[in-house]
C-alpha cells in the first residue's frame, strides 16, 4: 500500500544508479506530492520520471542519515 | 544519399531525432562519441579541511563528483594538453569552496565557485544534511574529462538509437487482423480494405507480426534510418554535445586517413 513516509531528501542519490540521469533535485518535490495525497505513480508521472530504473530510486529510498540523526548528541 | 538529421522533438534536457541515410557503424560511432568522447567538467579532487558530518569524506567526494557542472568548453583545456603540463592551473581546473555549520541542509547552490559563470547546473540538489554542531569546510576541484574515463564526465545520461524499419504488406494479405492483435507496440491498424502502418517509429522489430501471419504477407525490413533518443545532464546543451561529437568523429577520421596514407 502507498503510505507516504517522512524521509530525508538530503542523502537521496544524486544520479540514478543505472542510467545516470540527474534526479537528486526531484525528491523533495516527490515527497510534497505524496503529502498532497497522490500515489507514487501519479507523483512520478508528474515529475516526468519515465524509466523504471529511476522510478525505483524514489520508491525504495530509505535515509540512513535520518536514522543516525536520532542518536545525535547521545555519543561524542 | 547524404546523411541527414531530422529533429522530432527538442527540450532543454531531451531530444529525439532521426539520423537518415547512414550505416549502422556511423550511427553507433555517433552514439559512442556523444557518450564517451565529449568532455565536460566534474569534481575530481576534494580537499577536506573539516568534516564532522555523519558522512565519510569519500562518500561526500563521490556525491560531489555526481553533480553536473555548467561547462564552457572554450574556457578550459584538457589537463594533459594544458600549458601547465597537467599540474593544474586556471586554464584547466576550477575550484568550489564550501564552509558551513549545522543545522543546515547543504544544496548544490551553496558552493562558491572561482568563476561565477561556471556553477553547478542544477542549483537545488541536496548534498547532505548537517546537524547541530557539525561543520564542513572543503575545496572541490573540478577538471575536464571524458565519459571514457569516468561516467561522471558524460554530458548525456540516456543516449540510444534504434533502427526505423520499413513495413511492407503484400497483396497476399487476407485481412485476418492477426498481426494487429499480435503487435505489442500498436504499430499496425486496419485502414479500410487493407492493413496500414500507423506508427512506424514505435516498432521495436520484434517480428511478432511475421510469426503470426499465415500468408507470409508482411515484411519488416531494416533501413539506414535511426531514431535517436538523447537526454542531457545539464553540463552541456544537447546541440553542443551533438556538434562536438561530430567534430571529434571528423578529427578521428582525418587522423586515420593520415595513418593510412603513411603506410602506403
Amino acid at each position: 500500500m502507498d503510505v507516504p513516509r517522512e524521509e530525508s531528501a538530503s542523502d537521496f542519490p544524486i544520479r540514478c544508479f543505472s542510467c545516470g540521469s540527474v534526479i537528486g533535485h526531484l525528491y523533495e518535490e516527490y515527497q510534497k506530492k505524496l503529502k498532497e495525497g497522490k500515489s507514487s505513480k501519479e507523483a512520478l508521472d508528474e515529475l516526468g520520471i519515465e524509466r523504471y530504473c529511476c522510478r525505483r530510486m524514489f520508491i525504495t529510498h530509505k535515509s540512513v542519515l535520518k536514522e543516525l540523526s536520532r542518536f545525535h548528541g547521545a555519543v561524542g | 544519399m547524404k546523411p541527414k538529421i531530422e529533429i522530432l522533438e527538442e527540450s532543454d534536457f531531451k531530444i529525439r531525432f532521426i539520423l537518415k541515410n547512414v550505416s549502422p557503424a556511423l550511427a553507433n560511432s555517433f552514439r559512442r562519441a556523444m557518450k564517451a568522447e565529449v568532455p565536460t567538467l566534474a569534481v575530481d579532487y576534494v580537499d577536506f579541511y573539516v568534516n564532522s558530518s555523519y558522512l565519510y569524506d569519500e562518500i561526500l567526494a563521490h556525491r560531489l563528483g555526481m553533480l553536473p557542472i555548467k561547462t564552457d568548453l572554450e574556457k578550459f583545456n584538457m589537463q594533459n594538453e594544458c600549458v601547465c603540463g597537467g599540474e593544474g592551473c586556471p586554464n584547466c581546473q576550477i575550484s568550489f569552496r564550501l564552509n558551513v555549520e549545522g543545522p543546515k541542509v547543504v544544496y548544490s547552490e551553496d558552493f562558491i565557485s572561482d568563476d561565477p559563470e561556471i556553477v553547478f547546473a542544477i542549483d537545488n540538489i541536496p548534498v547532505l544534511e548537517l546537524f547541530e554542531g557539525q561543520q564542513l569546510m572543503l575545496e572541490a576541484v573540478a577538471r575536464l574529462g571524458t565519459g571514457r574515463e569516468h561516467a561522471k564526465f558524460q554530458p548525456v545520461s540516456v543516449c540510444a538509437y534504434k533502427i526505423i524499419p520499413e513495413i511492407e504488406i503484400t497483396e497476399d494479405c487476407t485481412l485476418c487482423k492477426d498481426c494487429i492483435e499480435a503487435c505489442p507496440r500498436d504499430v499496425l491498424e486496419a485502414g479500410g480494405d487493407k492493413i496500414a502502418v500507423k506508427d512506424v517509429l514505435n516498432c521495436s522489430l520484434c517480428m511478432e507480426c511475421i510469426k503470426v501471419c499465415e500468408q507470409n504477407a508482411i515484411k519488416v525490413n531494416e533501413t539506414n534510418n535511426f531514431l535517436f533518443t538523447v537526454e542531457a545532464t545539464g553540463a552541456l546543451p544537447l546541440r553542443v554535445v551533438m556538434r562536438k561529437a561530430l567534430e571529434i568523429l571528423r578529427s578521428k577520421a582525418e587522423e586515420m586517413n593520415k595513418i593510412i596514407e603513411e603506410i602506403q
